[in-house]
C-alpha cells in the first residue's frame, strides 16, 4: 500500500481559503459544507505604556485542513457500519454511501473536523483526497489551487522525505490519537500559541 | 517559461502526465483501486474553455473551465508550466461559478418604475432600451452638450474589450468628461508627479522630452516598473524590506500576483539574515505566520513616524547629504529654489524644529501620535540605516486617507533621505514594480472632449458641476466644467454608491431628479448601484463569450489569454460590444464604431495587432489551441537610469530632480480656493487631516479606517453568500476598546459616524491596534433608504464623510473616520 | 448550553431505552422476593408492555437520528465499532424482551421458566445500558473518555427502571404486596444505587471537563452552560428515586409511581442534554 497524505506550509499560508473554496468548487458544495477548513488562530496581549503608546506580543497564523487519512483513524474506528473506510492500496478515508447511516458518529469523533453528516444527501461526506483525481496522477483539487505553493500531496513517505516539518500544532491534536498523514511546516507565530481555548478565532468560519 | 505550446486537445492527457509527476512522483496507483465517492465527474468533462478574472484586484487570474453539455462544471486555474509561474485564482475567482450560475443575475432589459433609488424596474425589450438610450444620449446633448455625459468609475470588467465600447460609442458621438485620477491611487496619483516627475513637464508625450532640459525624462506614475522596484528585486538583493500600508495577501491574492512574489522574497530576504518590517493598523495577513513583522500603527501617522525617523538620521548624521546635493531640492536651505530660500521652508528645518510649526520631530514627539514608542523607533530608525539595501514601499493603504497627499510623499523621504535609491535592492517608497508590458491593447477610442473631473468629483459635479473650475475642484484640462452632469453611463461598477463615499450623501443627490437627468446601470447582478438606474442593462459575463486580455497591472508577469464562452449567457443578456454597435447604428455611426468588425473580429485583430510587436507570442492560430501565453519578466530597480545618470535622465519634475520641496505645491497652495482647514504642503509633513489624528470626539471616541477583505474584490463578488460563510463582514475591534463596551466576538454592532450608521458583527481580536476600528471595505449596502437609512449590510461607505481630500480632491476619508461602536 | 436539536433524538434514546429497560431488571427482582396471585401476574405481563413500548419508542428516536434509516441494516457489518456493539447489545435486548412479554402475556410462563427468563432479560437489559453507554466513550472526546460514562447509563437505568417498575407492579395492585417483603429494600435498593451512580458520575464528569479545553472552547465555558439542566435533571432523578422511598410504604401507589417516573424521565433527559453540551474533541470540535 501506498498511504498518501498533505503537506502544509504554515510559513506561507496567509488563511486566503483558496484552497477551501476550490474545494466547494469542484465537489459542487454549498454554504454549509466544506471538506477542507481554514483555521485562523489568534493571539496575544496589549501593554499600554505611560505614554500612550502600546507594546504587544500578538499573532496570528492559520491552518488549513481537509482529511489527514489517518493510519487510526477515529472516524473509521467508531463507524458502526464500515461506510467509513481506508482505502487498501492508497491509504485515503472515504464514506460508503451506500451503507452509510449517517449516524454521526464520525462526525463527533473525528478531531479535525474532517467528516460531516450531510441529510439531504443521507450520508456522512468528508475530503478523499480528491481519489478520482489522484488516480488519474493528479493533485487535489486544493493543492494545485493554493496561490502560495502551501499545500502539497503525495504518498507520505516521499512527503516526509521531502519537508521538515511536524504532525502536530496547536490547533492540531497530539498524533497519537489518531496518526495523521500530514506534514506541518511550523511558523514562527505558532511557538507563541498554545491549545488553549480561543485560539481558533474564526469558530463561526469552520464549525 | 519561454513559450507555452499545449494544445487544447491533448491537455487533460498532458497536464494528467505532468500532475503525475509532480503529485506522487511517479508512483501511481492503478485507477481501478479508486472508488470515487461522488460520481459526478467520474466521466472527465470533455470541453476545457479559458477565461480569466476581470475584477479589480488588478491580478486577471486564468480561469480553466471544464465545462459538459454547454453548462460549466467546475474550474481548475492554471495548471500550466512550472509551478513558479501560475496565474492561480484566488478563492474570489474559484468562486466564479456562483457569481455565473447566480439565480441572481439580471436577465432582461429593465426600467425603473419605483422611485430612483428605491429599486422597483419592470421588463422591457432591447429595442426599446436601445430607443430610450439613444433618445436621452439626444436630448443631453441638444440641450447641455457632450460635458453633461459622465461614464462612471468603474473596474468590475478588466478586459481587451471590457467598457471600451462604451467609451468608444461617446467618443464618435462628441465625447464625455474624463476621469483623472482613480479611487485606488487618488491621492497619490495626484501628489506624487510633484515629486517624482509629472507628464505636464514633457514637452510631447511623443519623444518624452523634458520642456526645459531637452533630456528624455521619466514621469511618475503608479502602475510601471520603472518607478519603483519589483518585489523579485528585493528577493534578489535586499537585506531589510519595510512596508507602509501594504498587504499583498488581501489586495493581491492570486498565484502570479504580488503575493506570491512577496512569500518567495520574503524567503529570501529572511534566507540571508534579513528582516521584513510590516507597518499598518492592523497585524495583516502578510505578516501570517511571522508576527515579528508588525509594527502596529494608528492609521494616518505614517508620516508621523517617518519624521521622527528623519529626526534621528539628521541628528546621527546619518543621512546621505551627497545624494540629497546631487539628486534632491529642498532637503536643506543648499537646495531650495530661490522663491524660498532662506526662510526655513525646507525639510530640514521642519524635522529639526527650525521651520513651519517649529516642533522638533523627536521620537518622543511622535510616540503618542503613532503609538509607536519612542525607542522602537530609534530601533526601526538604526535599522533601516544600517540596511545594506532596504527595500521600502508602501500600498496604497496609506494614501488613501485625507492626508494621503503628505503621507505617500513622507514615506519616499526615507530612501531619499539616506540615498537608497536605484540601487540593487532597493526602492523609492512607492508600490513595487508592476509590470512593464501589456502584450495586446483594447478596441481603441479618441475622446474629443479633455475636460477632466477628478474620479471621487462626480457626486458635487452632478450638484453643481456649473461651479466647479481647476482652482476651486481641481478640474484639469480646462478651466472648468462645462455643464452639471446630466447623464451618468455606469457599466460594470459600484461607484454610484457602494463604493463611492457617504451613500447617504449620494443618495440625496442622485435621487432628486432634476439634478441627473438620467442613470443608465448595465451589469451582471442588482448592485445597490443598479437600484439607481432609469435603465439597467443585463451584460453577458467574459466567460460567456470569447474574450482576451492580457496579465493583470498588479501581477509582475506578462500573459495573455484568448478565451472561448465556457457557457451560453442567460436569459436576454448581451455582449455589450454588440448593443453599443446597435446603439451607434441607430446614430448612422455603425461602420465608424465597428470598422467591420464583429466583437469577435476584434479579439483577433487586437490579438495579431498585439502579436506583430512582440516577437515571442505565439500565432492566433496557436494561441485559439492553448488559450494561454505566458512568460517571466526580469526584476526592476525603480529609478535606476536617473540614479546612473541624473543629467542624461531627468525626472519630469520641473528642476529634473527629486522635489522634496515643490515650488509648483507651494503656488498651488497660493492660488487654488481652498477651504479653511485644507493646506497644499510644499513639503512632506505629518498633517491630521479631516478626520485625523485627534478629531475624535465624546460622541464619536474611536478612529475607523477601511480595508481590503479577501472575501471581496471592492465590491464584486460581495454577494456570494459561500465567501461570506468563509470570511465573515466583521468590524476589528481591540480587547481595549471592546471590553468598556461589552462587546464580545461575534455580537452584533452599531457603528455611527457623523455621516451614517450600519450593523456590523464584532471580530475582539488583538490583530488591531487600540483605539482604532477597521471595517472591511465594499460590503453590500442594505438599507431602507426611504426610512431609517440604517445599513445591515455593514458598507464602510454609510459611515465615509464626502469631503474631498486639498489638493487630490480625492477619496481620503475612506480611511480616516471617527465613530462610537455599541451593542445593537 | 448549546442546545442542538440535532442531538434530541438521541437525547430521547439514551433517555427512554435505558428507564425501559431497568424496569425489566425491577421486576425480575419482583418475581424473585414476591409470589404473585396469577391475577397479579396477568396484570403485570400486561403492564410490562409499558416498559417495552418505552425502548421501542425510544430505538424509533434513534432512527430519527439516521440520515439514511433505510442502511440501518448495515449496522451489523460493524460489528465490534461502539455504535454496532451497543445496537446489537439494544437489538438483542428487545427482541428477548419482546419475546418474553409476548410469551408471559400468552401465559405460557409460570414459576422458574418466569423466573429464569426474567432473569435473562435482566441482564441483557443492563449489558444494553452499559453498551449505550460505553458507545460514546472515545478516545478522541476528551470530555466522554471515562468509565463514568457508563456507569452513569447503568445509573440512569436502575433509578428509571424501578420508577417505571413500581409505576408496572401499581398499576397491577401487586405494588403492596411486593414490598411486604424483601423486595422493598431491592426496589429501594436499585432506585437509591442507580440515582447515587448517576449524580457521582455526572458531576465527576462536569468536574473533569470544567478542567479541560481545546483550541475552540474551554471545559469550564462548556459546563456552565450545562450546569442548569444537570442540577435539575440530578434533582429530579433524586426525587425519582424518593418517591420510590416514599411510595413503599403506601397501599396504593399509582400516582407516587406515576410522579416517579415523569421525574425519572424529565431528569434523565435533562441529564443527558447537560451530557451532549460538554462534549469537547481533543482537537477541533465541540458539540
Amino acid at each position: 500500500m501506498t498511504q498518501y497524505g498533505f503537506y502544509f506550509d504554515s510559513t506561507r499560508c496567509t488563511g486566503c481559503r483558496t484552497c477551501e473554496i476550490a474545494c466547494k468548487d469542484y465537489k459542487d458544495l454549498g454554504v454549509d459544507f466544506a471538506y477542507r477548513h481554514v483555521y485562523d488562530c489568534e493571539g496575544g496581549d496589549w501593554q499600554m505604556q505611560s505614554d500612550g503608546t502600546y507594546t504587544q506580543d500578538c499573532f496570528v497564523y492559520h491552518v488549513s485542513l481537509g482529511c489527514q487519512h489517518c493510519d487510526d483513524p477515529a472516524c473509521v474506528k467508531v463507524c458502526p457500519t464500515t461506510a467509513m473506510h481506508k482505502d487498501a492500496s492508497t491509504g485515503l478515508v472515504s464514506v460508503d454511501e451506500h451503507k452509510c447511516i449517517g449516524c454521526g458518529y464520525c462526525h463527533m469523533a473525528c478531531p479535525y473536523n474532517a467528516p460531516k453528516v450531510d441529510r439531504e444527501k443521507g450520508h456522512s461526506v468528508k475530503c478523499n483526497g480528491c481519489a478520482e483525481r489522484v488516480a488519474e496522477g493528479k493533485n487535489p483539487i486544493c493543492v494545485d489551487a493554493c496561490p502560495l505553493r502551501a499545500l502539497d500531496f503525495g504518498s507520505i513517505e516521499d512527503i516526509r522525505k521531502k519537508y521538515d516539518g511536524v504532525d502536530s500544532v496547536p490547533p492540531l491534536p497530539d498524533a497519537s490519537y489518531t496518526h495523521p498523514n500530514i506534514v506541518v511546516k511550523k511558523c514562527p507565530a505558532a511557538a507563541r500559541a498554545k491549545n488553549v481555548a480561543g485560539l481558533v478565532a474564526n469558530p463561526l468560519e469552520v464549525m | 517559461m519561454p513559450n507555452m505550446n499545449v494544445n487544447r486537445r491533448t491537455f487533460v492527457k498532458t497536464a494528467g502526465a505532468l500532475g503525475a509527476l509532480a503529485a506522487v512522483g511517479g508512483t501511481a496507483a492503478t485507477g481501478s483501486l479508486f472508488e470515487p465517492t461522488t460520481p459526478a465527474f467520474a466521466e472527465a468533462p470533455d470541453e476545457i474553455h479559458w477565461s480569466q478574472c476581470n475584477v479589480n484586484c488588478g491580478g486577471n487570474c486564468i480561469f480553466q473551465w471544464h465545462s459538459k453539455d454547454g453548462k460549466i462544471q467546475y474550474m481548475e486555474t492554471d495548471n500550466l508550466g512550472s509551478t513558479d509561474l501560475q496565474a492561480r485564482a484566488c478563492l474570489r475567482g474559484r468562486a466564479m461559478r456562483r457569481w455565473l450560475n447566480s439565480p441572481d443575475r439580471l436577465m432582461y432589459p429593465m426600467k425603473r418604475v419605483g422611485k430612483r433609488g428605491e429599486g422597483k424596474f419592470e421588463r422591457i425589450s432591447w429595442d426599446e432600451a436601445i430607443d430610450i438610450i439613444v433618445e436621452k444620449l439626444k436630448t443631453t446633448i441638444d440641450k447641455y452638450g457632450n460635458e453633461a455625459i459622465y461614464i462612471n468609475y468603474a473596474t468590475g470588467m478588466y478586459s481587451a474589450t471590457g467598457r471600451v465600447p462604451i467609451q468608444r460609442l461617446l467618443s464618435l458621438l462628441g465625447g464625455y468628461v474624463n476621469q483623472g485620477y482613480d479611487y485606488s491611487t487618488h491621492m497619490l496619483q495626484a501628489v506624487m508627479p510633484y515629486m517624482y516627475g509629472s507628464a505636464s513637464n514633457i514637452a510631447d508625450p511623443k519623444t518624452g522630452l523634458h520642456k526645459t532640459l531637452g533630456k528624455k525624462a521619466t514621469k511618475f506614475s503608479p502602475y510601471d516598473n520603472v518607478n519603483a522596484s519589483s518585489f523579485s528585486e528585493a528577493e534578489a538583493h535586499s537585506d531589510l524590506v519595510v512596508m507602509f500600508g501594504n498587504s499583498p495577501a488581501e489586495t493581491r491574492m492570486g498565484g502570479a500576483n504580488a503575493v506570491w512574489d512577496y512569500a518567495l522574497m520574503r524567503e529570501a530576504v529572511l534566507g540571508r539574515g534579513g528582516k521584513i518590517v510590516n507597518i499598518d493598523f492592523r497585524l495583516n495577513e502578510s505578516s501570517s505566520g511571522h508576527p515579528d513583522e508588525w509594527l502596529p500603527i494608528r492609521p494616518g501617522t505614517d508620516a508621523a513616524l517617518v519624521s521622527a525617523i528623519a529626526y534621528e538620521w539628521i541628528k546621527g548624521d546619518k543621512v546621505d547629504k551627497e545624494f540629497l546635493d546631487k539628486y534632491c531640492v529642498g532637503y536643506d536651505d543648499d537646495r531650495m529654489p530661490e522663491s524660498a530660500k532662506g526662510q526655513n521652508k525646507s525639510y530640514k528645518d521642519y524635522i529639526m524644529g527650525t521651520g513651519y510649526d517649529k516642533i522638533e520631530k523627536t521620537p518622543e514627539w511622535a510616540a503618542p501620535i503613532t503609538q509607536i514608542p519612542a525607542s522602537k523607533i530609534r530601533e526601526l530608525a538604526d535599522m533601516i540605516a544600517s540596511a545594506k539595501a532596504p527595500f521600502i514601499c508602501q500600498g496604497w493603504g496609506s494614501q488613501r486617507h485625507t492626508n494621503g497627499e503628505d503621507t505617500t510623499r513622507a514615506i519616499c523621504m526615507l530612501p531619499i533621505l539616506i540615498g537608497k535609491i536605484g540601487l540593487p535592492g532597493t526602492n523609492t517608497g512607492q508600490r513595487e514594480a508592476e509590470p512593464p508590458t501589456y502584450l495586446v491593447g483594447k478596441i481603441p477610442f479618441t475622446n474629443p472632449i479633455k475636460t477632466t473631473l477628478p474620479v471621487y468629483q462626480w457626486v458635487n459635479a452632478v450638484d453643481h458641476g456649473h461651479k466647479m473650475t481647476a482652482k476651486n475642484a481641481g478640474i484639469m484640462g480646462a478651466e472648468k466644467l462645462g455643464s452639471d452632469l446630466k447623464f451618468i453611463w455606469n457599466y460594470a461598477g459600484n461607484c454610484l454608491t457602494n463604493q463611492h463615499g457617504d451613500i447617504n450623501y449620494t443618495h440625496e443627490i442622485l435621487s432628486d431628479e432634476s439634478k441627473c437627468e438620467f442613470i443608465l446601470v448595465w451589469d451582471t447582478v442588482m448592485t445597490d448601484s443598479a437600484k439607481y438606474a432609469d435603465l439597467l442593462l443585463p451584460d453577458a459575463m467574459r466567460s460567456e463569450q470569447m474574450n482576451l486580455q492580457t496579465q493583470g497591472y498588479s501581477e509582475y508577469y506578462t500573459a495573455v489569454v484568448v478565451g472561448t464562452p465556457a457557457q451560453e449567457p442567460p436569459g436576454e443578456c448581451r455582449s455589450n460590444y454588440d448593443v453599443c454597435a446597435d446603439i451607434a447604428d441607430r446614430f448612422g455611426l455603425k461602420n465608424e464604431f465597428t470598422e467591420g468588425r464583429t466583437h469577435d473580429d476584434w479579439v483577433e485583430y487586437l490579438y495579431k495587432k498585439g502579436a506583430q510587436a512582440d516577437d515571442k507570442m505565439p500565432s492566433w492560430e496557436q494561441i485559439k489551441e492553448q488559450g494561454v501565453y505566458k512568460r517571466a519578466l526580469e526584476p526592476a530597480i525603480g529609478l535606476k537610469s536617473f540614479r546612473d545618470d541624473p543629467d542624461e535622465h531627468p525626472l519630469a519634475t520641473p528642476s529634473g530632480k527629486i522635489e522634496i520641496y515643490s515650488e509648483t505645491l507651494a503656488g498651488l497652495n497660493d492660488t487654488w480656493e481652498l477651504a479653511e482647514d485644507e493646506v497644499i504642503n510644499p513639503i512632506p509633513v505629518f498633517s491630521e487631516g479631516f478626520h485625523g489624528y485627534g478629531s475624535v470626539t465624546s460622541e464619536f471616541p474611536l478612529y475607523c479606517s477601511g480595508f481590503h477583505h479577501k472575501s471581496r474584490t471592492h465590491s464584486s463578488f460581495g454577494f456570494i453568500e459561500e465567501l461570506e460563510k468563509v470570511a465573515r463582514q466583521q468590524l476589528w475591534i481591540n480587547p481595549a476598546d471592546a471590553e468598556p463596551r461589552n462587546i464580545m466576538d461575534g455580537d452584533m454592532l452599531a457603528v455611527k459616524s457623523p455621516v451614517g450608521e450600519i450593523r456590523i458583527e464584532a471580530k475582539v481580536t488583538p490583530r488591531i491596534v487600540p483605539g482604532t476600528v477597521g471595517i472591511p471595505q465594499g460590503a453590500w449596502h442594505k438599507a431602507d433608504m426611504f426610512g431609517d437609512k440604517i445599513d445591515t449590510g455593514g458598507c464602510v461607505n454609510t459611515l465615509t464623510a464626502y469631503k474631498p481630500s486639498p489638493l487630490a480632491k480625492g477619496n481620503g476619508t475612506a480611511h480616516s473616520m471617527i465613530v462610537q461602536v455599541s451593542k445593537a | 448550553m448549546q442546545f442542538s436539536v440535532a442531538e434530541l433524538p438521541l437525547a430521547l434514546f439514551t433517555t427512554l431505552a435505558p428507564l425501559g429497560a431497568g424496569a425489566f431488571v425491577a421486576l425480575a427482582c419482583a418475581f424473585f422476593t414476591t409470589s404473585f396471585s396469577d391475577e397479579q401476574l396477568k396484570k403485570i405481563d400486561r403492564g410490562t408492555i409499558i416498559p417495552l413500548a418505552i425502548v421501542i419508542v425510544g430505538f424509533i428516536c434513534a432512527f430519527f437520528h439516521l440520515a439514511s434509516p433505510m442502511n440501518a441494516p448495515s449496522v451489523f457489518l460493524g460489528a465490534g465499532s461502539p455504535m454496532s456493539n451497543e445496537i446489537i447489545a439494544g437489538c438483542v435486548f428487545a427482541i428477548v424482551a419482546i419475546v418474553y412479554v409476548i410469551v408471559t402475556n400468552a401465559g405460557k410462563l409460570c414459576g422458574s421458566a418466569r423466573k429464569g427468563f426474567a432473569a435473562v432479560v435482566a441482564v441483557l437489559a443492563v449489558v444494553f445500558a452499559i453498551f449505550t453507554g460505553l458507545a460514546y466513550v472515545m478516545s478522541t472526546i476528551a470530555t466522554w473518555d471515562t468509565p463514568l460514562v457508563p456507569v452513569q447509563m447503568l445509573g440512569f437505568a436502575l433509578v428509571g427502571g424501578a420508577a417505571t417498575a413500581a409505576f408496572v407492579l401499581a398499576t397491577a395492585g401487586a405494588w403492596a404486596d411486593a414490598c411486604k417483603g424483601s423486595f422493598k429494600s431491592a426496589v429501594i435498593g436499585l432506585a437509591v444505587v442507580g440515582a447515587v451512580l448517576a449524580i457521582v458520575d455526572l458531576v465527576g464528569q462536569l468536574a473533569m471537563a470544567s478542567g479541560m479545553q481545546n483550541a475552540l472552547v474551554s471545559g469550564s465555558e462548556l459546563v456552565s452552560g450545562a450546569l442548569l439542566p444537570a442540577i435539575i435533571g440530578l434533582a429530579l432523578i433524586v426525587v425519582a428515586a424518593a418517591l420510590v422511598f416514599v411510595s413503599v410504604k403506601k397501599e396504593a401507589a399509582t400516582g407516587l409511581a406515576a410522579a416517579a417516573v415523569i421525574a425519572a424521565l424529565v431528569g434523565i433527559f435533562l441529564a443527558r442534554m447537560a451530557f451532549y453540551a460538554i462534549q469537547m474533541s481533543v482537537g477541533i470540535y465541540f458539540g
